[in-house]
């Protein structure tokens, strides 16, 4: 059996199942609605959104809408942990989400790949020796990704970062009282301002580098269906995560051969295939 | 003891009416208004002679006894009727004589372009139907003084900044009392302007002059003129400060209103426009030493943002300083006087303690402040520029991922 027939790129695997798709919905209805009645304080001078509170009491339900949001982002992370410490899949997914030095030089090896510069310069004769010795430095492939890439991964633990300090400062602001009685005010006044930016800092992340990876991107554009379906044929895993693709498709060369081994012995006699399967 | 004074004077002119002589032969009032009560009665000129013969014995002066020839004086020496066509106006100060003088020098009195008073008696208390002004009916009784005022003020003379100006006491809190509540305490037209001796307010020594005007409202607001004098404001004030705000510049002049209502100028999202007027002013601030950028810093803090969008519960100005008796941080009394912060915060944070005092609400980046002060702007600083690093990261790499694409594409066709 060739590897196209082992994994055909027709067949359909499960990259997000039915509890990431649920936890990553929740996070983009929580997100949105923290974003909606929370930026607005930080751009308090733009009329626009003035307009969009007009009263105290459409500020007042803006608090309200933003700490219930706030209450369901954590419920989410809750159920995404315990989903990720008492799962199989979940644990195995959080293991491939771990940063590697291999993840540091996947981003550099692909945006020198992507622009280039060095094979530019090759052509035109400079450096020709070096290059010659050091074919690397051409980035003449671009990197090879399991089953996160660094772009994935980055964007995992902005999450989890920024959830975490999300949460702590917007804790503290919730509560002033319970904040200032074991922390002087200028320890809150950074909480306000830790708050506020590291909002804006994720919201310009998902603004512009989500935005482009699942959306924009020419290769996806308009949407990546992943996130409703779940679903990765296995061309796409085979272009854009070809070291899963290998490890499956290794494991299934395994058990092929296995297979014959097992279809031989059980024609050469019963004691060897039971001699087989205790060794194992 | 303004409608006493006429009714004394009243009393002994009319008891020294018979020791100036009175001619023999004179007129009583019915005969008088044997023709004058004639509603059609008209002189040779076609002008309207008739009296309201009801209104005149309901007047304070028929009641009192007097009769038309004690006002039209020079009816008392005609014994042959009818009289002659012209008769001299009747004299009021001949009885009111304090009322008349201070009429002469207010601004109703010296207005008149070179013929005579613009305003006389008759204009706000009526001819022969003038009433006491604690009479129900009075034109000049508390109650409908406005009304007096207005029929020329909302559109006849259009005094100082015009009609709609004078209007806007009809939305104030004053006139609301006066007419809904018939508070007769109420501030009228006449408890802050005056009533006989009223000026104008570019005249110094007018009751709503600058210089006035917190004796003015404090003759009713007692314990509001108390704490302002006790503040910097009323201490400048009575220093002869000339840029320091009185009543009238938070409070509005006409259109005075509750602070809880919207509408007010000193409404809880309005106090800080309100504050900064004075104290975002360049010119004030370098002429002063007012502390920069107190608006920005609360605009940019919670409470300033929530109240821009409309929220009141949260803290302005007046909050935290006071209203009236705003007083320097420096000052042991003062609301935000560091030992006193965490009462003052308290007033709304349950159980605020001296941390509440541990830091700066107005911090502005130019000030020498310690470590800690700063550590929040500094924050704020490194968010900046790690925020613009990475978004600057985040472009590089879109951007080399769609110039790859590009020139792949280009290579295949």
């Amino acid at each position: 059996m060739t590897d196209r027939e082992l994994v055909r790129d027709d067949e359909v695997f499960v990259r997000m199942n039915l509890t990431e798709r649920l936890q990553h919905t929740l996070l983009i209805l929580t997100f949105v609605t923290l974003m909606a009645t929370g930026l607005p304080l930080f751009f308090f001078e733009f009329r626009l959104f003035r307009w969009l509170l007009p009263s105290g009491k459409a500020f007042a339900v803006r608090g309200l809408l933003h700490r219930a949001a706030a209450v369901m982002l954590i419920a989410n992370l809750v159920w995404h942990l315990g989903y990720t410490v008492f799962t199989r899949r979940g644990r195995d997914n959080f293991r491939a989400l771990i940063p590697r030095v291999k993840d540091f030089r996947d981003a550099f090896e692909q945006f020198f790949h992507n622009i280039g510069i060095t094979r530019l310069l090759a052509r035109l004769g400079v450096l020709k020796r070096f290059f010659a010795r050091h074919p690397y430095w051409l980035f003449r492939a671009p990197p090879l990704f399991d089953r996160y890439n660094f772009v994935e991964k980055f964007e995992y633990w902005a999450v989890a970062w920024g959830s975490a300090v999300m949460i702590a400062s917007g804790f503290f602001m919730w509560k002033v009282e319970f904040s200032l009685r074991f922390f002087p005010l200028w320890v809150h006044n950074i909480f306000i301002i830790v708050h506020g930016y590291e909002a804006m800092l994720a919201f310009l992340a998902i603004i512009i580098w989500h935005m482009y990876n699942v959306h924009l991107n020419p290769e996806v554009f308009p949407m990546s269906k992943v996130w409703l379906s779940g679903r990765i044929t296995g061309k796409e895993l085979r272009l854009l995560h070809p070291l899963e693709y290998e490890r499956i498709l290794e494991a299934r060369r395994r058990a092929v051969t296995a297979d014959r081994a097992r279809a031989e012995a059980s024609r050469a006699g019963g004691p060897l295939q039971e001699e087989s399967s205790s060794g194992v | 003891m303004r409608s006493g004074w006429p009714s004394l004077l009243l009393g002994l002119a009319l008891a020294a009416g018979p020791a100036f002589g009175r001619p023999a032969v004179q007129a009583g009032s019915e005969d008088c208004l044997a023709c004058h009560s004639d509603p059609a009665l008209t002189s040779a000129s076609g002008k309207t002679v008739a009296v309201n013969q009801a209104g005149f014995e309901a007047s304070i002066h028929a009641r009192a006894g007097m009769s038309c020839v004690d006002c039209h004086t020079d009816l008392r020496q005609v014994a042959d009727f009818p009289h002659a066509e012209r008769l001299k106006p009747a004299d009021c100060s001949a009885c009111h004589e304090p009322e008349a003088r201070e009429l002469a020098a207010s601004v109703h009195g010296q207005s008149g372009a070179g013929e005579g008073q613009a305003v006389s008696c008759r204009d706000c208390h009526g001819a022969h139907d003038v009433r006491a002004g604690d009479d129900f009916e009075s034109r000049t009784f508390s109650l409908n003084l406005p009304g007096t005022c207005l029929a020329c003020h909302a559109e006849k003379v259009q005094a100082g900044r015009g009609g709609e100006f004078v209007r806007l006491y009809e939305k104030s809190v004053h006139f609301r009392a006066l007419e809904g509540a018939g508070l007769t305490m109420s501030a009228n037209c006449g408890s802050c302007h005056g009533a006989h001796g009223v000026k104008s307010v570019r005249d110094p020594a007018s009751e709503v002059s600058r210089t006035n005007i917190i004796k003015t409202c404090g003759r009713c607001h007692v314990g509001i003129e108390r704490d302002y004098l006790e503040g910097v404001h009323g201490k400048d004030y009575l220093r002869g400060g000339k840029d320091v705000p009185v009543c009238t510049d938070c409070h509005n002049e006409h259109d005075i209103l509750p602070p809880a209502e919207a509408e007010s100028s000193v409404y809880a999202t309005k106090v800080a426009g309100v504050c900064s007027r004075c104290h975002d002013d360049m010119a004030l601030a370098r002429k002063y030493g007012l502390l920069p950028d107190r608006m920005k810093t609360y605009a940019e803090s919670y409470h300033g943002t929530a109240s821009r969008f409309g929220e009141v519960r949260v803290a302005n100005c007046g909050s935290c300083h006071g209203f009236h008796d705003i007083r320097d941080s420096s000052d042991p009394k003062s609301s935000v006087y560091p030992e006193n912060l965490p009462a003052t915060c308290g007033r709304c944070h349950a159980g605020a303690t001296q941390h509440f005092a541990e830091g700066k609400i107005h911090y502005v980046a130019q000030e020498t402040v310690g470590f800690r002060d700063r550590s929040p702007h500094i924050v704020k600083s490194v968010y900046i520029v790690v925020i613009s690093a990475i978004i600057a990261v985040f472009l590089m790499f879109i951007a080399a991922d769609l110039l790859h694409r590009a020139l792949k594409r280009g290579r295949h066709d």
